[in-house]
């Protein structure tokens, strides 16, 4: 018990993935912000109709709604897709990809070749409009995904990380 | 195709009380939760003699339109009026075939088969709910074994291997398949265990998941005030005035000791006549007083198993043994199924050794560095005293709640100590503890992905926390173990690693794939 860590010398450290996504993933993060936003006005509309028609809910909860709302507008659309895009790395090992993203909670993630049971590209309209892709990689027990690439990128890695898994597969 | 056969017709009986058993449920959902008052008792009736009705003559097409028909290693069922449904399932295919008898198939002496398939869908799984005995040992033995019987050891090969050699089989084994079959059947299995009967009372005793019963017993006893009359009413409201601290006391040790009692019959039943038997690869776990299960598991197809020592459990030394497996595996047990219900933890080795002997091994642990011991009592702390906050704020002898500060904090350190990470060439194991102490066990060979997560706080000391998914039945299943060392995590990310071990742990999975 305790800190004695004698079989995990500090020094024996893995190198981070340098892999980008596409810089232009910044911008259908911030449309989809955009359009979150004023989706979610029904919020405050909803309460500012309700105060009308029952007499006893405070008019300054009203106020305190529309504040949360744009701090959190402000943060969705400027300030998180921003620090998401300069986290996000990817790296595509021969036998595994690994991945490395996330604000406040950093993910790390090793997905192993064999362990790959089908990789997919999609688009949704926003990523085709600006000529991208997300890459889904797809294990026995879970999903992942690097967001967005240029198509042909996204299509590469695709193929790429496909003809990886099935090579890797016969051994273990 | 006149020789489809239909299930018993007592799965009539059975569908239609597993229709009631849900409309009760329903109904008692409704009681509890609506005005009652407002509808006259007619409406009620009405409604309840409808849905009777409805449910017997839904159980009886269910059982007119379904049938099946044992083909060679292939099931055919056949089901629906309006929509027909056709379904094909073949051995290959076929992850696992749990026979289970519930009460009233046990008054007939029948069972339901459970099948289990590969490859999710959107149904992994089929039933058949009322076979005679036989019939269900006779599908479970076409489905399980089929031709490959004969030569038990091609059953250790899979896919290609398999294939070629069960066409081979094919042609010239026709007739001495009822054979082949009794002598199989006969046959001693490699491996037997039963559960003590002792043991079971000690199980039943030190189980833990009262939580549950509690809440549950403590909601019942909030209902029962509508039916007490008024008059008793008063004079217990007047008497909890008086002397609210130590009512409130003697309430919840009576909802425990309650809810403890169903645990205990609840558990003797469902581990009761517990067994283990194996045979080559399978294991074959019946238990069950009032309901007999009876679980195949593959060996082969373990993917983790699992040792969880809870709170009542360790001062006796106690455990039980669950493993996780691609296919198989109980909704009720979190798809998970039972190895052993109570063992000491010095036996385990022993037991596994005889089950899964991949599994049996020493198992050395580091624990996680000091700093983390903090993370571990701050996380427990700080909703506690929120709550003793508020409660002392609001309630009179509120400032006693603090007591539940310590026992977090103390909790807290508990979790720290004992919570640790080792791992082999093939296997990572990770202990930690809620209430419980789990250890996992997890060969590499059937690590899906690892993942290295950490939070704002966490990186102020540098902790990570390490989490591994494996295949469980139909979905995937995470385990995780909170702030590790960075340093330790990392390791554990270059264990896992293929691109950097791959000379390394070259036959992990060679046995175990």
């Amino acid at each position: 018990m305790g800190s004695d860590t004698v079989e995990y010398p500090e020094t024996d450290k893995r190198p981070m993935p340098d892999q980008k996504i596409s810089p232009d993933a910044l911008k259908v993060w911030r449309i989809g912000a955009v359009i979150e936003f004023l989706v979610f006005a029904l919020v405050p509309m909803a309460y500012w109709w309700l105060s009308n028609q029952v007499e006893f809910l405070p008019g300054w909860i009203l106020y305190l709604i529309i504040a949360a709302y744009l701090l959190y507008g402000i943060f969705n659309t400027v300030l998180f897709p921003k620090w998401q895009w300069r986290r996000w790395r990817y790296k595509i090992y021969e036998n595994e990809v690994e991945l490395l993203y996330g604000i406040l909670i950093v993910r790390r993630v090793i997905i192993p070749m064999i362990r790959v049971q089908h990789v997919d590209t999609e688009q949704g309209p926003l990523l085709r409009h600006y000529g991208m892709a997300s890459v889904k990689i797809t294990t026995a027990a879970t999903v992942h995904e690097i967001p967005a690439l240029e198509e042909s990128k996204a299509d590469e890695v695709r193929d790429h990380i496909a003809k990886l898994a099935r090579e890797a597969d016969p051994d273990e | 195709m006149s020789d489809y056969k239909r299930q018993h017709p007592v799965s009539i009986f059975v569908s239609f009380f597993s229709n009631v058993k849900q409309l009760l449920i329903t109904g008692v959902v409704l009681l509890f939760f609506g005005s009652s008052q407002q509808r006259g008792p007619w409406y009620y009736l009405i409604i309840l003699i409808f849905l009777l009705l409805f449910s017997s003559v839904s159980g009886f097409l269910y059982w007119l339109t379904f049938r099946y028909r044992l083909d060679d290693r292939e099931l055919h069922v056949r089901h629906g009026l309006i929509f027909r449904k056709k379904r094909y399932i073949h051995q290959d295919r076929v992850q696992s075939i749990d026979l289970n008898a519930k009460l009233i198939q046990r008054m007939f002496n029948l069972v339901e088969v459970k099948i289990e398939t590969a490859g999710g869908g959107d149904e992994p799984e089929f039933r058949i709910i009322a076979l005679k005995r036989e019939e269900a040992e006779e599908i479970r033995h076409e489905l399980l074994y089929g031709m490959r019987k004969s030569e038990p050891d091609s059953y250790e090969y899979e896919g290609e291997d398999g294939a070629v050699y069960d066409v081979g089989e094919y042609q010239d084994k026709e007739t001495p398949k009822p054979v082949q079959y009794q002598a199989k059947e006969r046959k001693e299995p490699d491996h037997r265990w039963k559960l003590s009967g002792r043991r079971l009372l000690a199980a039943a005793l030190t189980s833990s998941g009262i939580g549950v019963a509690a809440t549950f017993v403590g909601a019942a006893f909030s209902q029962i005030q509508q039916f007490i009359p008024e008059a008793w009413y008063e004079t217990a409201l007047g008497f909890v005035l008086q002397s609210s601290v130590r009512f409130v006391i003697s309430f919840v040790i009576l909802v425990l000791l309650i809810a403890w009692v169903i645990r205990i019959i609840s558990t003797l039943l469902k581990y009761g006549n517990f067994t283990i038997e194996k045979t080559g690869d399978e294991i074959v776990i019946s238990r069950g007083l009032l309901e007999r299960r009876q679980l195949t598991l593959n060996r082969r197809r373990i993917t983790a198993v699992r040792v969880v020592q809870n709170v009542l459990r360790q001062p006796f030394g106690l455990v039980a043994v669950y493993v996780e497996s691609a296919g198989g595996g109980t909704k009720d047990e979190d798809l998970s199924t039972i190895l052993l219900p109570l063992c000491r933890e010095s036996e385990i080795k022993g037991h596994l050794e005889a089950l899964a002997p991949e599994y049996s091994f020493e198992r050395p642990m580091t624990g996680l560095p000091g700093k983390s011991m903090f993370r571990y009592m701050i996380r427990l702390a700080v909703p506690v005293t929120a709550a003793a906050a508020l409660v002392t704020y609001f309630i009179d002898y509120g400032a006693f709640s603090f007591i539940g500060l310590a026992l977090a904090a103390g909790l807290g350190y508990w979790q720290f100590k004992d919570a640790g990470i080792g791992n082999n060439e093939q296997f990572l194991w990770m202990r930690s503890r809620k209430f419980a102490r789990t250890t996992v066990i997890v060969p590499r060979s059937r690590i899906q992905t690892v993942e290295i997560t950490s939070h704002p706080l966490q990186r102020l000391n540098g902790l990570t926390t390490l989490e591994v998914s494996i295949l469980t039945s139909i979905t995937g299943k995470t385990f995780s173990l909170q702030h590790l060392g960075e340093d330790q995590s990392v390791s554990c990310f270059r264990w896992f690693s293929y691109e950097e071990s791959d000379s390394r742990g070259s036959d992990p999975g060679g046995k175990l794939n």
